[in-house]
This record gives structure tokens, sequence and C-alpha cells, in this order.
């Protein structure tokens, strides 16, 4: 029998109280842990998705935002393909190339997936304005977009290899490499999309963006299967950086007034934006629930000592000093704050790699430099929350048990 | 025989709105080591109040209480709580025994923090229990144990830190007749066997009997 015992043993004796003390420190960091494990990805797609994207000017649907573009939700709006021919057609100087796409979220096997159907090279490159140009040529030269130079990063190749797909059959598909994992799918197996069959002609490696839970098909067996024909989504333009200072961006508006166009710095900017936004977010939530999550112990807590009024005093009746009731009590907040911060951060992270592929079509990984902040954050608040009750049960009289009842 | 507590002009005047109230007035008396001394007088006449002064647990308003060349009324809080820790046992009316803690993990509640192994602490708690016949009840918890269990269990935790003198506050209130013969006769063996010092408070004439020193308190003073 020592203290660490006696504080081990009353903690499992009241085990069942256990629930309400812990609730509002473990939600409390869960949800900054959740949040924070989304916004770290997010901000690192961003990054990687300037890098990666290959096109610097996006036309999107009037009604879209950026948000759709990432997300694809069942009714994101569209536009005709046909403007592609629109630009095309318009001799505008400084459009080096053109993707259009059509990017639907679609359930496969139980998961949720995007699906895209690209135009292949082949196809693209047929069209007169293309044939000479850009970077289904040598290499990605043909322009100052982000990320066309040809370094040796891993990921660029990767880039290149998908930017250039050079032609993809009408019953062929391109996966991601998350989305492989999670169909348990290799090259040349077969699949069923939205009621049609595809072979499974290449698995991307790794990028860590978006595009790891996307499965890319030919656009016009995609706009089949989905009954949305001859429409897209998103046309992707290279465009070269000195035709946007001159104003490409509004002659490209020009010819299609309907139309929303942006461009890549601008997404960006706005991500960035939107990321700043989660994390000051998530600062209020921090103070909020470290308050609430505070407060909680601490009622907790002094539930606990009015409880044990009479198993304190005694304590102190055979001499045991404040300093020892404190000890006792504050080593008790401290379990309840690590068991907090530990079940916080594993729900946190868990939501987070739950919810993170649902709303956001981000892939969460946990982030284990996450755990000890988390338990520290939470011993801290439980131990403040504490203090105060165990104040006030080293005040408790020692001869409480020969003067109550 | 060597005195082991003196207690001089020992007075508890408590404030209250209705007029001070003298729990203890000018209380004078010597105990040897060794004595059974039993403390009666009627509801309300300063018995609680006397221990609790003599424990260093309140505060008296005058008087001294001396125990061997330790001045009880003069001490500071921490040397009070090792006073305590290390001389004093405490038996009460209601047992306080702590319910998660079996009865051996509570007779050792006091070594908590002694200086010794596990093992012996172990030891020294099952050779108390066996003292006060509880050594096949040592695994059980307070709730799976009599009344009389209980107290003894108190009993045993009074006595593990081998304390020099025994304060009890009606150790036997809460038990039968028949209860309270054995928990006195145990505390009777305990005060012969040990030669340790008990001052037991009690309403009941046959507990009484067993003192070999009697102290009558009336209205806070002591009558012969
Ligand atoms: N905290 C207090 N404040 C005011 N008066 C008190 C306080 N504690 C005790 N008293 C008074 O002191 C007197 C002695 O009380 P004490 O508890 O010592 O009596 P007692 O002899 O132990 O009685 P009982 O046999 O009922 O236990 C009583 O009149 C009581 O009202
Ligand atoms: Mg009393």
């Amino acid at each position: 029998m020592n203290l660490t015992k006696l504080v081990w043993l009353e903690f499992k004796y009241h085990k069942s109280q256990l629930i309400t003390g812990l609730l509002a420190i473990t939600l409390g960091v869960a949800v900054i842990v959740g949040i924070r494990s989304v916004s770290v990805v997010s901000e690192k797609a961003v990054a990687i998705n300037l890098d990666n994207l290959g096109a610097n000017i996006l036309v999107l649907p009037q009604g879209a935002n950026v948000d759709n573009y990432y997300t694809a939700d069942i009714d994101a709006p569209t536009f005709p393909e046909a403007y592609v021919e629109i630009v095309a057609t318009s001799a505008l100087q400084g459009v080096d190339n053109m993707s259009p796409k059509l990017t639907r979220r679609i359930t496969v096997r139980g998961q949720k997936l995007a699906l895209t159907g690209i135009l292949p090279k082949n196809e693209l490159a047929s069209k007169p304005l293309w044939q000479k140009s850009g970077l289904f040529g040598a290499g990605a030269k043909a322009s100052c977009a982000p990320g066309a130079a040809t370094d040796n990063g891993a990921y660029k190749d990767e880039k290149l290899l998908r930017k250039s797909i050079d032609a993809i059959e009408e019953d062929e598909c391109i996966l991601g490499s998350s989305a492989a994992q999670r169909l348990q799918l290799k090259e040349n197996d077969t699949i069923t999309l939205e009621g049609g069959g595809f072979k499974v002609a290449k698995v991307l490696t790794e990028t860590g963006t978006i595009d790891d839970d996307r499965i890319f098909a030919h656009l016009h067996t995609v706009q089949r299967l989905l009954g949305i024909k001859e429409q897209v989504s998103a046309i992707e333009i290279m465009g070269c950086c000195n035709a946007i200072t001159d104003g490409l961006l509004s002659k490209l508006r020009n010819l299609l007034p309907d139309t929303k166009i942006t461009t890549i710095g601008q997404i960006v900017a706005t991500q960035v934006q939107t990321n700043k936004l989660m994390n000051k977010v998530s600062l209020v939530f921090l103070v909020i629930i470290l308050f609430v999550g505070g407060v909680s112990i601490g009622n907790f807590m002094w539930a606990n000592v009015n409880e044990r009024r009479k198993e304190i005093g005694m304590l102190r009746m055979i001499g045991f000093s404040k300093g020892v009731i404190y000890r006792l009590l504050l080593a008790k907040a401290l379990i309840l704050g690590i068991m907090g911060g530990a079940l916080g951060y594993i729900i946190g992270t868990g939501a987070a790699m739950w919810l993170g592929p649902q709303f956001a079509q981000l892939a969460v990984q946990p982030l284990p430099q996450l755990l000890p902040a988390a338990l520290a954050i939470a011993a801290v608040v439980a131990l403040l929350g504490s203090a105060i009750p165990a104040y006030l049960a080293g005040k408790i009289d020692p001869f409480i048990n020969m003067q109550e009842e | 025989m060597s005195t082991i507590l003196t207690i001089s002009d020992l007075t508890k005047k408590y404030r209250h709105a209705d007029g001070d109230i003298y729990a203890l007035n000018k209380v004078s008396f010597a105990v040897d080591k060794g004595d059974f001394v039993t403390i009666t007088g009627s509801s309300g006449s300063g018995k609680t109040t006397l221990l609790l002064c003599l424990a260093g647990l309140i505060q008296s308003s005058g008087g001294t209480v001396q125990f061997q060349d330790f001045t009880i009324t003069s001490a500071s809080d921490s040397q009070l709580s090792h006073f305590r820790k290390s001389k004093v046992g405490f038996v009460m009316q209601s047992f306080a025994l702590i319910p998660y803690l079996t009865a051996a993990e509570n007779v050792m509640l006091p070594l908590a923090q002694a200086p010794m192994s596990g093992r012996q602490k172990q030891t020294a708690a099952d050779e108390i229990l066996r003292l006060v016949g509880l050594e096949n009840r040592k695994n059980h918890l307070p709730k799976e144990l009599s009344a009389g269990q209980r107290q003894r269990v108190a009993i045993a935790r009074a006595l593990i830190n081998k304390p020099e003198l025994i304060l009890a506050d009606e150790p036997t209130g809460n038990l039968d007749p028949t209860l309270s013969t054995d928990i006195l006769d145990l505390l009777s063996t305990i005060n012969k066997t040990q030669n340790l010092t008990i001052l037991m408070v009690t309403h009941s004439p046959m507990a009484a009997a067993y003192g070999n020193r009697k102290i009558h308190l009336k209205d806070g003073e002591v009558v012969a």
C-alpha cells in the first residue's frame, strides 16, 4: 500500500463515474485533433495540387465554386463540352493546352471515390490546333505553367505520366493509388462502374493529392454512364504566363460568358484562406473546449471530493498532510487528463480518417506527432480544472468523522 | 509509572451568537504510560472536544497539552501531522474505513508513506490482523464484513504504526452489547499486553468499567 496504489484503487472503484468526467475533455481533444488532421492534409494537398495540376487556368460552370471542383458533388453544375471547340477555334493567343473533365463522386463496392472523365492525348491532339503544341509534345516545357518543368522529383514524373495519358480506350480506367488499394484492384482487373464494365489499364503511384482517390476513365464513357451527355464540369487550360498578364482571362471570359474563369493562383489563395480560417476556428475551439473541459473535470473532481469527505478527513486525521491530499487528487486528475487526451486523439483521428474521404475527398493519415500534444494539453487542463477542488479537499476538517453523523 | 500525557487548564471556547460555549473549561489531569482512561459524561459535556484537543485536531483556547516532551498546544500543523502519524492511533464510532480497500489495505493505510517495502507492510498488516482475530478476512472489503469485524479492522489500523496513544471516541457506540464486550476485551488485551495507553470516550457504564482511570466531564469541567 502506497500513495500510487491508493490513487489507482480509488480510480478503479469509481470507474463507472469516469464517463462524465472524461466526456468533455475527450470530445474537445477529438475535435481539435480531427480538425488538425484534416487541415494538415488539405494544406499539403493545396501545395501539391498547385504543383501537380499542370494547368494554370480553370474554366468552371458559372454557378460553381472551387469546392465543387475539388469535391465533385452529385449536383455540381456542368457546361457543354463544345466550349473546348469554341476556344480551340477562336485562335486565341497564349492557350497552350486544354483538358476537359467531368468529375462525379460515385460509390463503388461501398467506397466513395471520384470518377473523372478525361480526354486522352491522342484524341485531343488530333485537333488541329494542338497538334504541334504544348504539353503533349516533348515533355512539358511548353509553357510557364507551374510545375511544368521536367525536374527529377518522383511525383512530378508521375504527374507527367498522368498528364500525358496517351490513350485510354472507352472501356478502360486508370486508378489512383489509394482508389486501387481501397477497391483491391490491380492492373488488368475488371470493374463495373455506374453500370459500365472497365478494365484497369493502369494504377498510378501515390501523389499525396486527391487524385489518389480518383478513377480516371474516358470522358465520353463517363458522360454516357452518368447520363450527362456532352457536358463537362471543368476545362483545365494551360495558358502562357505572359498571355495571362496580357488579358487572356478577360478574352476567355468574353468567349465563354456563362462560365467562371479563374487562375490556379486564385484557387490556391482561396484554399489557403480556407485553411487559415480552419486554423482560426480550431484555435477558438481549442480555447472554448479547454475551458469547458477544465470546468467539467473540475466539477467531476469536486463531486468526487464531496463524496469522499469522510475518507479524506480520516486520512488527514491519521496524519496525511494537506500536501499529500493535493497529490492524491492531482494524480487522479492527471490520470483523467491522460486518458481523455488519448481517447480524444483516437476518436479525433478515427473521425478524420473516416469523414475526410467522404466530405473532402482527402485521404487523412493519423498524425502521431499530435498525440503528445493531445496528452499534454488534456493533462494540463485536467490539472488546472482540479486545482480548486484539490485545494478545498485540503481544507476538509480532519475530525469530520468524529463530529458528523 | 512515567507520565505520558499532561493536560493543564485546557480550555476550549466556541464563539456563538447566543453566547460563548466553554466546551472545555480548565481541564487538568495527567495520564501515565499504560493507563486505560475512560472518559464519561452526558451528551455535550465536551468528551469529543477533549480528544480533538489531545490529538491537536482543533486549536485550544487556553491551557497546554504535553505529550512526553512534545507540546501539542503550540505545535505547527506539519508537526501535528507527524505526531498523529507516528504516535497516535484513532478508533471512532463510525469505523471510517475506505470502502474500496480490503481489510489489509485499510490497515496498511497509515504506512502509505512509510519507508518500507510492500512486503514489509503486508507482513505488518498480517500480524496485526491476526492480533484482532481477522487473519482470514484480510482480503475482504468493508461491505463484506460485520460491524464488529469492521471495528476490529479500524483498531488494527490504529495499531499498525505502533502508536503510544490510542484515542477512541465511543468505539462501541455502533455495536450491540455482545460485540461491544468483544471489542472492549480486545482493547483491554492490547492495553495490558503492549502497555499501550488508551483514552476512551464512552456513554456506557459497562464500557467505563474497563478503565483503570475514570474521568467524568460535566459541562466541560472534570468532576471527580
Ligand atoms: N464546532 C462547534 N461550534 C460550536 N459549538 C460546538 C462545536 N463543536 C462542539 N460544540 C459544543 O461543544 C460542546 C461539547 O461538544 P462535544 O462534541 O465535545 O460533546 P460530547 O461530550 O462529545 O457529546 P456527545 O456525547 O453527544 O458526543 C457542545 O455543547 C457542543 O454544542
Ligand atoms: Mg462526542
